[in-house]
């Protein structure tokens, strides 16, 4: 396949070649990482002891990070497949990023859950006994499925930039990968026949891994919603759920647009446009979710339920800062850096990103936890650390190296691939580019 | 000149700085070396009139009562001269049970109570515990019956004083019938003058499919009579009627409603339809890949 020069030297140099920032920063992350698995030796040792879970709280940091990394992916998987769909003009550059957050996302989210699970050795009864009344079973049905979904379309969108590193003889890099380069391109050439069907199938695809995205998301929500829990059992949990996870996929997005554009030199094909772009499109879904924000806990406030009051006094008590943080700054700041054009920076554009995707982690945090601090019925003799959660260094260990392996399949990846698609760029106007 | 002096002022500062660290955490680790245990004996006296004494050993740390295992706790009985009963070992929960004999013959104070002392040596990390318990002893008697067909259990208490049963009266008897997580409470009854007192029964709590409840009356944590349970289990309860018929389909039965196999069955069918589209599209595209290739290379051999 035959390719603009151009954009094969400026996308190709940091898979031939790797600094020595990149094994530092690689060596921190599987530095933390190892903590993280020293931590979880020690919890399947000692046992959940370990963790602030207890009676009450059974749900702690690891539900946290298993939604919003959910969240996320389901995130990317919208992002990406409505920006194909509607072949939006700019988002060749950042349409990839998008699609890695999906499946990397979608591989690490999961295993929070098996930390959070007790007796790990009896996790095959869900496939070997499954109910599907239960919403767990929905689940995991809908991960796995999800799992599936994002990784055809991943590889899809790969094939054309496979084939053209595989006919690209300049490139300088190992005899393995280059016959990975060969295998994994199933011999793609680009002729018109061939390009339709991979057309056609990126395009179905795409299709179906929004209404997955939509649906798998919902059901998560609805683990939530169908428990008669202050604060969960709401009807509009599912739509909530899918605006607060594209929210904070969007902001990731713009994250990772800032990092890569800075440490691969990709200002002339990551432009101010594409933060503008995407930080207008976070600012939309920031209005949106908001509303649902405020539709949600002023029901639950006006109908004053005793056990949504409690909850409610407690979300601007206990929880008074966070709350805050997750529902006025994180929306309001965004926002305004985004609604206004002189401060409509890429670096601005970047820390309203890091407020968005901070606040969501925060309002997962306060969804879960002080609902569970405020059961039904109160349990005899219990003890007030067990009623109040708060978390330990073995959560905090985790879900730090939960971001580790986050940052390293990223940096893994952009060895083997463009972070760019070579094949979606090749077709894009140097003048929309530039602009 | 000003260079030198600050470096000097930095080095000072920073070697009394790291002396004064090193001293504090000497003093916290010596402060912090023995852990001050909690001690609690407790007597139980079950159905079958066995009595248990029950030492429970702890220690308190970040406001969690946590457990001593594997501590050795002597037993005694009596007051000036004790006699030692049983030297017993803490388990994983820090607790300890000595059946006491039914045979013994355990001295009593001037008020006819039994002493039970409990001691904890301590060792070199835990400091030593003790704890003291006065027993009164009490035989109580459970009887229930049909009284103008109101279910009534009738309680009897008698305690030992100077040698001799006498009725125990004033006291409080809870009555409570097992449920799944905890004991449901059915009442409570003052014993009267003659050490008896009668409570009502529900006639409405269900039971086992053949009607079975488990009824225990309780002295519980008394200061004199410790622990004292007596329970007895009799067709008092509804039966269980919630069969459910194998072929009804709802959430909480072993198979689901229609509604959603065929809700799941079309959701899964298209999205993995779709998954089977794009697979096979990758299919077409290798075998077109190799026949081009194959064309290529018959090509080359033409030539």
């Amino acid at each position: 396949m035959l390719t603009d020069k151009k954009l094969l030297q400026d996308l190709t140099p940091e898979i031939e070649s790797t600094g020595i920032r990149w094994y530092i920063t690689f060596s921190v992350f599987f530095l933390i990482f190892c903590v993280g698995i020293y931590a979880l030796i020690l919890q399947i040792d000692k046992g959940h002891i370990v963790t602030g879970m207890r009676d009450n709280v059974v749900w702690g940091l690891y539900i946290v990070n298993f939604i919003f990394f959910m969240g996320l992916s389901y995130a990317g998987a919208l992002i990406s497949g409505v920006l194909h769909l509607f072949h939006t003009g700019w988002r060749k550059p950042v349409v990839r990023l998008a699609e890695l957050i999906t499946v990397i996302s979608l591989v690490i989210g999961p295993f929070f859950i098996f930390f959070c699970i007790g007796r790990l050795d009896r996790l095959p009864f869900l496939v070997m006994y499954p109910r599907i009344q239960s919403p767990i079973t929905w689940d995991v049905i809908a991960i796995s499925t999800d799992l599936v979904g994002c990784f055809m379309y991943l590889y899809l969108s790969f094939i054309e930039d496979f084939a053209i590193l595989r006919d690209y003889k300049e490139l300088k890099v190992p005899p393995w990968k280059r016959k990975l380069y060969k295998a994994l391109s199933l011999g793609y050439t680009g002729a018109e026949k061939q390009k339709k069907i991979l057309s056609n199938a990126r395009n179905v695809m795409a299709a179906m891994i929004i209404a997955i995205a939509i649906i798998v998301y919902s059901v998560l929500a609805w683990i939530f919603g169908v428990t008669l829990q202050p604060g969960w059992h709401s009807t509009i949990f599912g739509p909530y759920f899918v605006i607060a996870a594209v929210y904070s996929g969007t902001g990731l997005l713009i994250i990772l647009m800032w990092i890569f554009r800075k440490i691969y030199h990709l200002e002339e094909y990551i432009t101010k446009r594409h933060f503008v772009n995407v930080g207008v499109l976070l600012t939309i879904i920031a209005a949106f979710y908001g509303y649902f924000t405020f539709s949600d806990y002023l029901t639950k406030w006006y109908g004053s339920i005793k056990m949504d009051s409690l909850l409610i006094d407690k979300l601007f008590t206990d929880y008074y800062a966070l709350f805050i943080f997750a529902n006025y700054v994180g929306i309001l700041i965004p926002c305004i850096i985004i609604a206004f054009p002189k401060f409509r920076t890429i670096r601005n554009i970047t820390i309203a990103a890091v407020i968005a995707i901070t606040a969501l982690w925060v309002n997962r945090y306060i969804i879960v936890i002080p609902t569970l601090e405020t059961p039904f019925l109160p349990i005899q003799d219990t003890r007030p650390d067990w009623i109040r959660y708060s978390p330990t260094w073995i959560e905090w260990s985790l879900t730090l190296a939960g971001i580790s392996v986050y940052g390293m399949l990223f940096m893994l990846v952009s060895k083997i691939v463009p972070i760019i698609s070579i094949s979606e760029m090749k077709e894009q106007d140097p003048i929309e580019i530039m602009k | 000149m000003i260079k030198v002096v600050m470096k000097r002022m930095i080095t000072r500062t920073f070697l009394l700085l790291s002396f004064l660290t090193l001293t504090s955490n000497f003093s916290f680790s010596q402060e912090n070396a023995k852990i001050s245990p909690s001690v609690t004996l407790q007597y139980f006296k079950d159905n079958d009139d066995n009595s248990i004494l029950k030492t429970i050993l702890t220690y308190s740390k970040n406001r969690m009562e946590l457990p001593l295992p594997g501590m050795k706790i002597a037993l005694y009985s009596g007051t000036g001269k004790k006699v030692t009963l049983a030297e017993v070992i803490t388990d994983e929960k820090g607790v300890a049970t000595y059946n006491l004999k039914h045979d013994s013959d355990f001295s009593t104070d001037e008020n006819g109570l039994w002493p039970f002392s409990t001691l904890f040596d301590g060792n070199d990390t835990i400091e030593s515990g003790s704890s003291v318990l006065l027993i009164r002893d009490v035989k109580l008697s459970m009887k229930l019956t049909d009284i103008d067909s109101i279910k009534t259990i009738i309680l009897k208490a008698e305690k030992t004083e100077k040698g001799k049963m006498v009725p125990v009266s004033g006291e409080l008897l809870s009555v409570y019938v097992p449920r799944m997580f905890s004991f449901l409470p059915i009442g409570e009854a003052t014993l009267d003058e003659a050490g008896n007192a009668s409570i009502e029964f529900p006639s409405d709590l269900p039971g086992d499919i053949e009607g079975n409840i488990t009824v225990i009356a309780r002295f519980e944590e008394h200061p004199e009579f410790g622990n004292i349970e007596k329970r007895t289990t009799l067709k008092w309860g509804v039966p269980l009627t919630s069969y459910v018929h194998s072929s009804h389909r709802a959430l909480w039965t072993k198979t689901a409603p229609k509604w959603m196999i065929y809700t799941l069955s079309i959701l899964l069918t298209g999205v993995w339809g779709h998954y089977l589209f794009a697979l096979i599209s990758l299919i077409r595209i290798r075998i077109d890949a190799k026949r081009k290739e194959e064309l290529d290379n018959y090509g080359k051999v033409d030539l």
